[in-house]
């Protein structure tokens, strides 16, 4: 069965049409890339799946129930988490506390166990901490250490994109939403976060869809890639099968002259 | 004339600039009638009075910006010589020109019809007591002189520019707390020492001045360098050691705090009552607008709510048949609950609001909160315009001694529990902490059975010494929940909710209960300040709660440092402390009338020379200065930068 199932979805801005009855699904354990060029509405598929935005028509079944209408906080603690294509962190609490803060989902202690620091409060505390050092842990030796304590924004391009894959991963999802994570990283940033998405995958059974420009990247990841145009699917199948479509090129390029 | 060649040119339009803004901002404290009220005290005894330290000290910070350069990464030092003095002096000449003009202008007319405070007493003081053409002349070469002065600093290297600095701000302190000075020297017993510093007109004597800047300039090049040095060692201290230093301090200045209303007189009692009355709802706003990002300009609804409620079920002459005559401490209850539901029932409707809207719709709701109290609709309940008396039948009774030793028991146990734990988890550091807890408590308990004069401790209102000790630890109170909350589950909610909603919300954290929560928590605060400032002042009207209020609330914030706790408590000394609270008299009575004006200005200084305030917290001056920390990073100066 598959675990979100999106029938139907149109979202309007105005008169934009931004979404046009998108179908989709993606099955538990699937990495499926979402390509298309600027203005596809790729962003806004993710903007509704996450429910920034209501959707105006469609259904978006997730692990067999519905959750269009939903509040984003709501839609994450059924699973769903998501990374910003223009990398949005929490810029001024510290590294560690950026992963912290995205397990509040999972944890429960209030007001009064907080103010008399319960034994209960503290090993709470001492789990958050240590959930958010294992899941940073999962970049290597890309994010230790001493860097842990130090605001989110003394951080380099890439390793911001790092600290915000980590953020959605501790809130625990089952479905990661990965918003261009490759754009503006050199080749060896890119090649090695490649392998990252695989491994997020294959270690740690996140189900994940990913809006990508990069094409090398989407012949890696993707078991299988939507193209999105205006707003509508065009394309869908294997990278080879979509890289040789017409409609996908004539989308990316424009019609050839001849056709005319 | 013959100008050094190693000397750049004066900059002559930006003295003249300079100058004029300096004249009319003289004008400007002159007839607004500063000077005049502020000559009746003397900073500097006989040299110099309050009055023209009003005015003096414009020409100096005038003169000393006219040749003012930056220091900038990677551009040469800014050369000095007599440029500096030449400039001062000419902006000094420009402004003092333009006093000396206002002099002969109210000397020759009359324009008492426009500007109320300009009378003929003031005419007497800026022209030195002479003829007015004499007195237009000296202004004139008091200003250049004054100017050159302040443009001469720059010719001082950085180490004595700032022992000069220091040493007059020190006169300018001890000058200001005449009264706590004062009163401290009669309580130990020390009572000539007060006539030795202190002249008749509550300024320093010359002789104590020179002492006193002596020893200011010596402690400074003696030490030079040593304070920061301390100040890095500090911070480079780890995070832990660092809160429980900071603990300690807290708990030390608590306990001085609770000793030292015996050896102040009765007004500064009732100052310190009102400076912790602000703190206390500094602390509040500083949850709701620190620590989750709400600009609520309606804070004072809350303090309204707090004070009609203890009012209602205090007073045996409440305005309905509702009269249960309790005591405070019975109330209190009462008060949190109504306030919680205050906070629910301006936070729900405020909810998706952000900046700009929830600050106009807040501001709404702290007007709405007055008229509420004051309607004819329920003059039933509240007594309107005509508000509620007798609140708290002027008596607070508490059983101190009891509290203490109950509070004693109670920390001495966590304290236990915590051992207990640590030892079990080999914690070494917070079994340490722990220690602390269990000899904190253990102290508490040992002086509450101790003095069992405090066992029966009964609180009256107009007992400023009892009331100042009551506010205390309701504020100490406030201080602990705001610091357990700050580094807690919730307090990262709230962070993260500043820093970015959209994301929050996307990141699992539900931001309408988190946003009630500190909406709740701070009209708690709130509320309980304005439960003990009905029973300590015994009568209440609509008209102590209106908007000024709120606005104060949130200056004694800022100006002390958004979300720091510190920075409260520093901004409501400062604020309430010595300027005083919006009706309520501050140390220096003078400053009565211009609090609002020195606020305004203390504001807009603060907004653009020092907007993370007096005593920031780290995280804020990071986020202010970030750029700044970025291209230090970037020149190589600060931390390793890029991986």
């Amino acid at each position: 069965m598959a675990l979100l199932e999106i029938k139907g979805l149109k979202k309007q801005f105005g008169g934009l049409l931004a979404l046009g009855g998108v179908d989709f699904h993606i099955a538990e354990g699937e990495i499926v890339s979402v390509i298309g060029p600027n203005g596809a509405g790729k962003t806004t598929f993710f903007n509704v799946i996450s429910g920034m935005f209501a959707p105006d028509e469609g259904e978006i079944i997730f692990d067999g129930r519905d959750v269009s209408g939903l509040t984003p906080d709501q839609i994450n603690r059924r699973g769903i988490s998501r990374t910003f294509q223009n990398v949005r962190l929490f810029q001024n609490m510290t590294i560690l506390e950026n992963v912290m803060v995205a397990q509040h989902s999972h944890t429960h202690k209030g007001v009064f166990p907080a103010l008399f620091q319960t034994p209960g409060f503290r090993k709470e505390e001492r789990e958050i901490r240590e959930r958010a050092r294992e899941v940073l842990g999962f970049f290597g030796t890309r994010l230790v250490g001493y860097r842990f304590d130090q605001p989110a924004f003394t951080l380099s391009y890439a390793n911001r994109r790092r600290l915000e894959i980590a953020r959605a991963m501790a809130t625990q999802p089952r479905l990661l939403l990965l918003d261009e994570p490759t754009a503006g990283m050199n080749p060896s940033e890119t090649a090695e976060l490649t392998g990252l998405i695989t491994k997020l995958r294959d270690e740690r059974g996140f189900t994940i869809v990913v809006i990508e420009h990069e094409m090398k990247v989407v012949r890696d990841v993707s078991d299988r890639v939507v193209v999105l145009d205006h707003g509508v699917q065009i394309a869908e199948g294997t990278y080879d099968q979509v890289s040789t479509n017409e409609d996908v090129i004539e989308a990316y390029l424009g019609r050839p002259a001849e056709a005319h | 004339m013959i100008e050094p060649i190693t000397s750049p040119r004066v900059d002559l339009t930006k003295a003249v600039r300079l100058g004029a803004i300096a004249g009319v901002t003289a004008i400007f404290i002159a007839s607004i009638g500063m000077v005049e009220v502020f000559d009746t005290r003397s900073v500097i005894d006989p040299i110099l009075s309050l009055g023209y330290l009003s005015l003096a000290w414009i020409p100096i910070l005038f003169g000393y910006r006219v040749t003012f350069q930056p220091v900038l990464e990677g551009m040469e030092a800014p050369r000095k010589g007599p440029h500096n003095l030449i400039g001062g002096a000419a902006a000094g000449i420009v402004g003092g020109a333009m006093m000396g003009a206002f002099l002969l202008l109210i000397d020759a007319f009359d324009v008492r019809g426009i500007l109320l405070n300009v009378t003929p007493d003031l005419v007497e003081i800026i022209g030195f007591e002479q003829s007015a053409i004499v007195g237009a002349t000296i202004l004139v070469a008091l200003g250049g002189v004054l100017g050159a002065a302040g443009g001469g600093f720059h010719l001082l290297s950085d180490l004595w520019r700032r022992s000069v600095t220091s040493a007059f701000v020190w006169i300018l302190i001890i000058g200001f707390v005449e009264l706590v000075l004062g009163n401290v020297f009669k309580g130990v017993g020390l009572r000539f020492l007060d006539d030795v510093v202190f002249s008749d007109n509550r300024g320093v004597t010359a002789g104590a001045a020179a002492v006193i800047a002596v020893s200011v300039i010596v402690l400074h090049v003696r030490f030079a360098g040593k304070a920061s040095a301390a100040r890095q060692r500090y911070l480079a201290l780890p995070e832990a050691k660092r809160r429980s230093t900071g603990f300690i301090v807290a708990t030390s200045m608590m306990a001085v705090g609770l000793v030292i209303p015996s050896v102040f007189g009765p007004f500064l009692n009732e100052v310190l009552a009102t400076v912790g009355l602000f703190m206390l709802m500094g602390l509040g706003l500083n949850i709701v607008v620190g620590y989750a990002g709400l600009l609520d300009l309606g804070y004072v609804a809350f303090f309204a709510v707090g004070a009609y409620t203890a009012a209602v079920f205090t007073s045996p002459l409440t305005p309905g048949d509702f009269s249960p005559e309790l005591a405070f401490f019975s109330a209190l209850p009462f008060v949190i609950i109504m306030a919680a539901i205050a906070g629910i029932i301006v936070g729900t409707p405020v909810i998706r609001m952000r900046g700009d809207y929830l600050a106009i719709v807040t501001l709404a709701f702290g007007e709405i909160a007055r008229l509420v109290f004051q309607a004819d609709w329920l003059k039933g309940t509240f007594g309107g315009a005509q508000g509620i008396l007798r609140i708290g039948e002027g008596q607070i009774v508490t059983l101190f001694g009891y509290v203490l030793v109950a509070v004693g028991v109670v920390v001495s146990l966590i304290g236990f529990l915590r051992w207990r734990f640590a030892r079990a988890d080999q914690d070494d550091s917070s079994a340490k902490v722990a220690g602390v807890w269990i000899g904190f408590g253990t102290v508490a308990t040992v002086v509450g059975l101790l003095f069992p004069g405090f066992a029966s401790w009964t609180v009256t209102g107009i007992d400023s010494e009892a009331v100042f000790r009551l506010v205390l630890i309701f504020v100490a109170l406030a201080a602990f929940v705001s610091w357990r909350l700050q580094d807690s589950r919730i307090g990262r909610a709230w962070m993260a909710m500043r820093e970015d909603e959209q994301v929050a919300e996307t990141m699992g954290i539900n931001v309408v209960t988190s946003k009630l929560l500190a909406f709740v928590i701070g009209a708690i605060l709130a509320a309980v300040g304005g439960a003990l400032f009905a029973v300590k002042i015994g009568t209440i009207f609509p008209s102590s709660f209106k908007i000024v209020q709120s606005i104060i609330i949130l200056v004694v914030v800022i100006v002390g440092g958004i979300g720091s706790l510190r920075g409260v408590a520093v901004g409501a000394l400062v604020l309430i402390g010595v300027l005083g609270g919006p009706t309520q008299p501050g140390m220096l009575r003078e400053f009565q009338e211009f609090k609002l004006l020195i606020y305004g200005v203390l504001l807009v200084y603060m907004m653009l020379q020092r907007p993370e305030g007096l005593a920031p917290s780290a995280r804020r001056t990071r986020e202010l200065h970030g750029d700044e920390l970025k291209q230090d990073v970037w020149l190589g100066k600060g931390e390793e930068g890029e991986a």
